[in-house]
């Protein structure tokens, strides 16, 4: 594939916007090194090969790295419009607005911070925290897993960072709202740490000004879970329908820790994103709920893996898809146990609702199991709405396009019943219902 | 309901193309192979249904592009698949020549 | 390379145009596979111009493609194995040089003396013509044609070259095309429009040293509302002196006809078993594959059905058993690309001191295919911490209007069951048999008689092994 560098003598992604990005930056010394060899790595590679098995499914020749800018960050951002979804009625506990990949505000109730909190952003925390962030930063992604992930260690520009103590709960949920302008970019990174016996709940979502919005987000996220500690997060990614969005997203569990991941991905033009959680200390656990609506001429695409590296661990991935239109998903679950991992209970499924003749469901479950005193089980099912519950549905006086609604919230309900946050639940609810196409 | 019919969009000049060598051009964001065949402009989308990949460098043998991974076979006049792993058509789109310009307009099925 | 055969001298004369009369050429055994070779191997068998160009262009496309990046690990030297032996050559070997544990197996199931030195390699012929004589008469009177492929491209030409070649081309994967170069042997069986054929058609029926084993390529046309059932292979180990196998089955199931193939494979260990099998079934036919992968060092097989046409219905099952040593990379595809077809998967894997078993599928349902229905069962016992087991399924629905649903589970055998058997005076050993045999019935009970109690039997050693 040819390179899509531009010409050096005009900014972009390109040797001079990285100099230029370098010279703006305030970053401590090890993390120049650090996206200086990222660099190096994103310089030597090519875009992913369509031939490889992550990529065969995704077409990546529409996307064009040349028409996007880095972010100078010296000028201040402001992207108007997006909407705000996930805290209505909510009593947060702190939150962080970012515009365009850089943190704009951010606020953390004092309780928490007297306990010694960290909520704010990953920028300032590097500087102000840094042997924190440095004994966590960049550790659980390889910036030489594709060029992707390269380019996000050598030129993130902000995101966020949250330590939680030993056993600190934060019972009030903590909220991230991700903006990007049109035709904008957003290259922040999530870095989340608990310590043993730690709890916090938080909500990300993602969203452009309009439905017609385009722009270019490059994510990374890393999450580790201590021993005994227990997160919820939520992740809403809604960005424009014009929007290339890639991230890795990365949770490591320690021993009798648990996670709760919750995604909804509705927006965006191409969505690739690998997202993996490792069970590290015996029994980790790990509950994954996906849910995913697409419509107009969407791809997307969710690489998943639960790997068993520890025994009696158990990882329930859940991931339910309604297509609209021409669009497409792709979905890979893998499940890998380790030698050793005894007592696996490891569960996986994939269910897909398609609403048009055009559109593409691929569902690609897979395991790879290498102990034998384990449950491994997954599942996939695809299909179309009844007739008959559309037709009984207008027979009490709903039109068609309420009665899909309806029926599309039903399908969803598994996923709604795993969510434990009241917020999400009514949230995702009102998204998903006004996605719905207008069908004739 | 999506649109079946579109306007005609320009593809690439006439005289970029060579006899008989099938190309890939972008339009809007989707992906077409244009050939010059017989002295005709035939279009289809560059997608092989077989395995959903694209046609890439492939070769014509007669009226088919041949995909270079398993060797299925589309009729680049009509779309039709003429060979194993391949069974279904690929979409054929609407050419039109105006001097210099290959005018495409995409179908959607 | 040269594909000019008249400028080679060093092999003889040969006169090229000359295909129908008896070939003067001296024939040198060698290994590797060039141009030559292939055209030696089409000289050899008197074959018509169009064969002999089709194993040459395949011969290219071979050399064209690269390896696949998936599956098992194969470690070929491509350039050092035989690719045409006549029977003389064969490479035999004395019984006092066969191990012991193949006799001592040969001896378990109850395997015919005349068999067993067949099997083991130790005698190049098997005389099957007393079983098969008294069947020929009765099958070639109501015009079925059953016959070994090299035999149906010299009398059947026509309608071998309708088919041959149209449901898997040379281009479709590496191996497809390394066999259309140098295939040789493999059944050509046609039925006419109405015969059903009441007992299964034998591989052994037409079997001799020449065209058993490496490089089969097997054709089978089943017309309008005919029906067979097929069957090769057996559960006894067999042995090959050369040790890349790649086969190639195309079968075309006409309107309202029905074809069941069958095989047990239980390859020795040394042996790569790399196959492409791909069957299309027109309006309401049926085809069913039942695929029993026992031995090899590397089976890499995914029996498909393309359902064509409305009613159209695909079937497979599927049993692979790894033990130490062995990958069974086996599974199954399923293609609907007509309105109201159904299809139905079943994969039984075990894997036990090491061994590793993939099943490995496809369920694509293309648009248009309306009211389609397919369903996928996978289950995988494995059964000691050594052992692997992997599946990889893919599934694609480019139609709205379908009903399709993939199932999978891996797990070892559950200790309420063991502790069940055993409390019932059952040892371990048996009560793992037992159950290990209630996991596998599905295919067992679908094998001929014969087959089936072999294939107990063999369950019974494999498992005698695994335990103290």
């Amino acid at each position: 594939m040819t390179s899509l560098l531009t010409p050096t003598d005009k900014v972009g992604f390109n040797q001079v916007g990285f100099e230029q990005f370098l010279e703006r930056r305030i970053d401590p010394i090890w993390i120049t090194e650090l996206r200086k060899q990222a660099w190096a790595t994103f310089q030597s590679m090519d875009w992913p090969d369509a031939r490889s098995e992550n990529w065969m499914r995704s077409d990546l020749r529409g996307f064009k790295l040349d028409k996007y800018l880095p972010i100078d960050e010296t000028e201040p951002q402001k992207v108007v419009g997006a909407p705000v979804r996930l805290i209505e009625g909510v009593d947060l506990g702190g939150s962080i607005r970012m515009d365009n990949g850089l943190a704009t505000s951010e606020a953390l109730d004092q309780k928490y911070a007297a306990k010694g909190v960290i909520f704010g952003s990953l920028s300032r925390c590097a500087r102000d925290h840094a042997d924190l962030v440095k004994k966590h930063l960049q550790k659980q992604i390889e910036s030489g897993v594709d060029r992707f992930a390269a380019l996000q260690t050598a030129m993130w520009t902000d995101g966020q960072f949250l330590y939680v103590p030993k056993n600190v709960v934060v019972d009030k949920p903590l909220h991230i709202e991700c903006a990007m302008g049109d035709g904008s970019t957003d290259l922040s990174h999530t870095l989340i740490v608990l310590e043993e016996g730690a709890e916090a709940t938080v909500l990300l979502e993602s969203n452009s000004p309009n439905e017609t919005s385009g722009g270019c987000h490059i994510g990374g996220v890393e999450m580790e879970l201590g021993a005994r500690s227990n997160l919820r997060f939520v992740g809403l990614q809604d960005w424009g329908n014009a929007a290339w969005h890639f991230a890795h997203k990365r949770a490591r569990i320690g021993q009798d820790a648990n996670i709760q991941w919750t995604i909804a991905a509705m927006g965006s033009r191409f969505a690739q994103v690998d997202q993996q959680v490792h069970l590290v200390g015996p029994g980790a656990s790990s509950h994954v709920n996906g849910v995913l609506f697409t419509r107009g001429r969407q791809h997307i695409t969710y690489n998943t893996i639960q790997r068993h590296a520890a025994p009696h661990c158990n990882s329930d991935f859940l991931y339910k898809a309604v297509l609209q239109d021409r669009s497409r998903t792709v979905w890979r679950g893998m499940i890998k146990v380790d030698v050793g991992a005894d007592k696996t209970d490891g569960y996986q499924r994939n269910d897909n609702l398609l609403l048009s003749d055009q559109a593409r469901a691929d569902s690609i479950p897979g395991l790879e199991i290498l102990a034998d005193d384990v449950r491994c089980t997954h599942g996939s099912t695809s299909g179309r709405v009844d007739d008959e519950l559309i037709f009984y549905a207008q027979s009490r006086g709903f039109t068609r396009a309420e009665a899909i609604r309806m029926i599309v919230t039903g399908f969803f309900q598994q996923i709604f019943d795993r969510i434990t946050i009241e917020s999400v639940r009514e949230a995702l609810g009102v998204a998903i219902a006004r996605q719905v196409r207008q069908y004739d | 309901m999506v649109s079946n019919t579109k306007d005609f969009q320009f593809a690439c000049k006439l005289s970029s193309l060579q006899p008989n060598q099938p190309q890939t051009f972008e339009i809007e964001d989707r992906f077409v192979i244009v050939v010059l065949l017989n002295e005709q402009v035939f279009c289809i989308e560059d997608l092989c249904t077989h395995d959903g990949g694209t046609f890439g460098d492939s070769q014509l043998e007669g009226a088919c592009i041949v995909c270079p991974r398993h060797g299925a076979k589309f009729d680049v006049r009509t779309g039709v698949a003429t060979c194993m792993p391949a069974t279904e058509a690929t979409l054929s789109h609407v050419v039109k020549v105006e001097g210099d310009d290959v005018l495409v307009q995409l179908r959607d099925n | 390379m040269s594909t000019d055969i008249a400028a080679n001298d060093s092999i003889g004369e040969i006169n090229k145009y000359d295909f129908r009369t008896e070939s003067k050429a001296v024939f040198k055994a060698r290994k590797g596979v060039d141009a030559e070779i292939v055209n030696q191997i089409s000289e050899m068998k008197n074959e018509p111009e169009w064969m002999r160009d089709y194993r040459l262009k395949a011969l290219e496309i071979f050399n064209s493609k690269p390896m696949p990046s998936w599956g098992g690990s194969i470690d070929i030297d491509f350039q050092d194995i035989y690719y045409y032996l006549k029977p003389t050559d064969k490479q035999g070997r004395t019984w006092d040089e066969v191990p012991q544990e193949i006799k001592d197996t040969f001896d378990k199931l109850g395997i015919p003396e005349a068999e067993k030195k067949f099997l083991s390699g130790v005698k190049a012929q098997f005389e099957s013509e007393v079983v098969y004589g008294s069947l020929k008469q009765d099958l070639s009177d109501q015009g079925v044609i059953f016959t070994d492929t090299d035999s149906a491209v010299r009398e059947h030409p026509d309608l071998l070259r309708e088919y041959f070649g149209t449901i898997i081309p040379a281009t479709d994967n590496k191996f497809a095309a390394l066999n259309s170069a140098v295939w040789s042997g493999g059944s050509f069986i046609y039925v006419p429009k109405g015969v059903k054929i009441e007992f299964p058609l034998q591989a052994y029926f037409r079997i001799n040293a020449e065209n058993m084993g490496q490089f089969e390529r097997t054709l089978i046309i089943v017309d309008e509302g005919a029906s067979v059932h097929y069957v090769e292979g057996c559960t006894a180990p067999m042995y090959s002196s050369e040790s890349l196998h790649s086969a190639v089955v195309e079968i075309i199931c006409k309107r309202g006809s029905r074809c069941r193939y069958t095989t047990i494979q239980n390859w020795a260990n040394n042996i790569y078993n790399l196959v492409t099998k791909r069957a299309v079934a027109y309006a309401d036919a049926t085809m069913e594959w039942v695929d029993g992968n026992l031995g090899s060092k590397l089976t890499m097989k995914y029996p498909a059905v393309y359902m064509m046409e409305p009613g159209a219905r695909g079937e497979i099952l599927s049993i692979a058993f790894a033990t130490k040593g062995q990958h069974q990379d086996a599974g199954a595809k399923l293609v609907h690309c007509a309105p109201n077809t159904t299809g139905q998967i079943i994969s039984k894997s075990i894997s036990k001191n090491g061994g590793r078993s993939s099943y490995r599928g496809l369920v694509k349902v293309e648009k248009g295919a309306k009211k389609s229905k397919s369903n996928v069962v996978c289950d995988a016992l494995i059964l000691d911490s050594k052992s692997r087991s992997d599946t990889y399924p893919y599934i694609e629905i480019l139609d709205q209007d379908v009903s399709v649903g993939h199932e999978a589970s891996v797990s070892r055998i559950g200790e309420e069951q063991m502790f069940y058997l055993m409390s019932r005076g059952l040892s371990e050993a048996e009560a793992s048999t037992m159950i290990v045999n209630g996991f596998i019935e599905p295919l067992v009970k679908e094998l001929p008689m014969e087959y089936a109690v072999e294939m107990n039997r063999l369950i019974q050693l494999q498992m005698e092994g695994s335990v103290g």
